[in-house]
């Protein structure tokens, strides 16, 4: 269970004469401050996956990164099972599974030097990492690669392999920052596949995506970010009664824009 | 954090472009710079002197002896016939001739009579050529001889004839011993090698281990393990410092293995004195003061490296950091810096400076307590620095 409540993250500009024209005429942007995250809330119980939506540079990743402890709110709380990630990052870190938008790779370990590496930063035993790198390969089909340096994988092997890094720990929370970006319909159906595993072994999964149709499949709780503040939060069943099922109609209802403001915002 | 040191140090053995400049690079330097150099030098200067020397002699009528001495050393020189007016410059930059000996008509051996003789001689003096000291090893003959025959018409004695070639002679007294001499020439050469080394060795790992990390995109997931950021920091700082020292180690291993093979192999000798003048203690000495000179290095580029949004950002800042190292140890290279007073206290001079007094056999070994003091406290400084940078959500988010 996580309880996010009223996070906010402001960036200093480095350079704010190299901002782009769009980016000068961002609301959020205060002299050299960039406030990325104004006001964000949801929550997501045992068992839960909430799709975590919003157009490019609504403050998704900045959040993701609060929650996961990479990055300090200002202010707000985060919460996973009783604990204050903000008071205890360490005892946080261990409760979380994050994968971040990146999916980096340490290029010269194979896939499952990569994976064995961050369990042993866990603090698990070795055994308990080969039977969970196993337990994993199966899961998502990476056998055929799981001793290959990294350097050589697919987009599709390198986010099998990053996700499996990501919960190597058996977390309480898993968070996916656009676990499906760039991989083929093979790929991103083995990581549905994965996401719905979690969702039925009762571990709660926000994920932030820009495919509403995985929203659709996978979701049961929809939050909106728009500008930095949390615009919608609720069950998926609400989100697409906002425009009769029709989930990218929803999506605009919650940014307050129709598909004409769509087109001007290009 | 010795979980990070360890698996920061297998990918770094599985990087080809670490071991070149870690172990490949410091273990060939020294025999191409001594070995090499000297090999090229000494085949130059070989050949300088074997080669058979075109030339001519103008007014050769009024030195016949001298002109015959030319012609009789043929496996020297070779006399080509020119006309009296030739553009002699032209014919020896067209290497047509070596040289052109020109012998006035007043050439005879009563010079108290007839002044000094002024012999012109047309060379190309660009390269390295022996035309000079070869041309000089027969006229010089007749020199003397026409000495002897002025002298003796003076009628005076050896003492007198040495007072008036030399009135006046300085008599050096060398109070430094062959050790002191090749220890100022070559001591203040070998720190701004191995320094270079010593920080080309820990570049590679570090631009990897921070610059590298955000390139890849594993700086993030990094951070979100539950590792303490200090320790993330010192696993990583450790890694380049151990490839830092390992490139010292093998410079000065080499540096010594490579001067006594070169030594005894090639014949060089002054190599081999030098080596034999250096002890086994010096060169232990040398490697202890290279720990915090690497310790120095590795959280300057780690902070860099973390710092950089890219590997290639991170290798330009630290190719300005070589210029930032050079500085110190040219300042021991300029003459009258010594390790005393202030710059017992000013790193990596003072390391500089060292290895010079070390290599000269003159070290205050007094001294090292200034140089660990002050090293070791801007080392423990900067990876302070490199903890507090690593913790900045403003250099790791950039």
């Amino acid at each position: 269970m996580i309880d996010i409540s009223s996070l906010a993250k402001r960036f200093e500009v480095e350079n704010p004469k190299k901002l782009s024209e769009q980016e000068k005429k961002d609301p959020r942007l205060k002299g050299r401050y960039f406030q990325s995250v104004k006001d964000v809330s949801f929550s997501c119980g045992q068992g839960e996956v909430l799709g975590l939506l919003g157009p490019n540079g609504a403050g998704k990743t900045t959040t993701l990164r609060m929650l996961s402890t990479a990055l300090k709110p200002d202010s707000g709380t985060v919460v996973i099972d009783g604990e204050d990630v903000l008071a205890n990052p360490i005892i946080a870190r261990k409760k979380i599974g994050f994968l971040s938008s990146s999916t980096g790779l340490y290029g010269r370990l194979t896939g499952r030097e990569n994976i064995a590496y961050f369990g042993e930063l866990h603090g698990i035993t070795k055994s308990i990492i080969s039977a969970r790198i196993e337990e994993m390969a199966d899961l998502l089909d990476m056998q055929s690669f799981l001793d290959r340096r990294a350097e050589n994988f697919s987009s599709g092997m390198k986010q099998k392999t990053a996700i499996a890094r990501a919960v190597i720990h058996e977390p309480s929370l898993v968070v996916l920052d656009e676990p499906t970006t760039g991989l083929d319909i093979m790929a991103t159906s083995t990581v549905m596949d994965f996401i719905q595993r979690l969702k039925d072994k009762g571990t709660p999964v926000i994920f932030s995506t820009h495919h509403l149709d995985e929203v659709q499949m996978l979701c049961d709780r929809v939050t909106v970010i728009n500008q930095g503040e949390s615009v919608f939060n609720d069950s998926l069943a609400a989100f697409s009664a906002l425009s009769d099922g029709q989930m990218h109609k929803s999506f605009l209802h919650t940014l307050k824009m129709n598909t004409a403001e769509v087109g001007q915002c290009g | 954090m010795w979980l990070i040191f360890k698996k920061e140090f297998k990918e770094l053995l599985r990087d080809r472009k670490t071991i070149i400049f870690m172990i490949v690079l410091p273990l060939l330097l020294f025999p191409l710079i001594f070995g090499v150099a000297m090999f090229f030098m000494n085949s130059a200067a070989e050949k300088a002197e074997n080669v058979v020397l075109k030339y001519a002699i103008v007014g050769e009528q009024y030195a016949p002896d001298m002109s015959q001495q030319f012609a009789n050393e043929t496996d020297k020189f070779t006399m080509v016939d020119i006309q009296g007016e030739a553009d002699y410059a032209k014919l020896i930059k067209d290497e047509t001739l070596d040289f052109v000996l020109v012998i006035p008509e007043t050439f005879n051996n009563e010079v108290l009579t007839s002044g000094q003789h002024k012999l012109q001689l047309y060379l190309n003096d660009a390269g390295l050529n022996k035309v000079l000291g070869r041309v000089s090893e027969i006229v010089d003959v007749y020199t003397d001889e026409f000495q002897k025959t002025a002298f003796a018409n003076l009628g005076l004695n050896e003492s007198q004839q040495q007072a008036l070639l030399s009135p006046i002679v300085i008599e050096k007294e060398n109070i430094a011993d062959d050790r002191e001499v090749w220890g100022e020439r070559l001591g203040g050469l070998l720190p701004y090698f191995i320094f270079i080394l010593c920080l080309q060795g820990a570049m590679a790992p570090a631009s990897d281990l921070g610059a590298g990390e955000k390139e890849r995109g594993t700086l993030e997931t990094l951070l979100i393990s539950p590792m303490e950021r200090y320790k993330l920091v010192l696993g990583k700082f450790f890694t380049i410092g151990v490839a830092g020292l390992i490139t010292a180690l093998i410079t000065v291993s080499s540096m010594a293995i490579w001067g006594i093979v070169l030594s005894q192999g090639l014949a060089i000798e002054f190599v081999a004195e030098v080596m034999a003048m250096i002890g086994i203690i010096d060169f232990v000495l040398i490697f202890l003061m290279l720990i915090p000179v690497v310790a120095i290095f590795a959280a300057v580029l780690l902070s860099l490296s973390i710092y950089a949004r890219s590997f290639k950002e991170a290798q330009s800042y630290m190719g300005a950091l070589v210029m930032v190292v050079v500085f110190p140890v040219l300042i021991a290279m300029m003459p009258g810096v010594k390790l005393e007073g202030g710059w017992i206290w000013v790193p990596l001079t003072n390391v500089a400076l060292a290895m010079k007094e070390l290599f000269k056999g003159t070290m205050d070994y007094f001294a090292l307590f200034g140089i660990f003091t002050s090293t070791v406290a801007i080392a423990a400084a900067l990876i302070a620095f490199c903890v507090y940078w690593f913790n900045k959500e403003k250099v790791l988010f950039r």
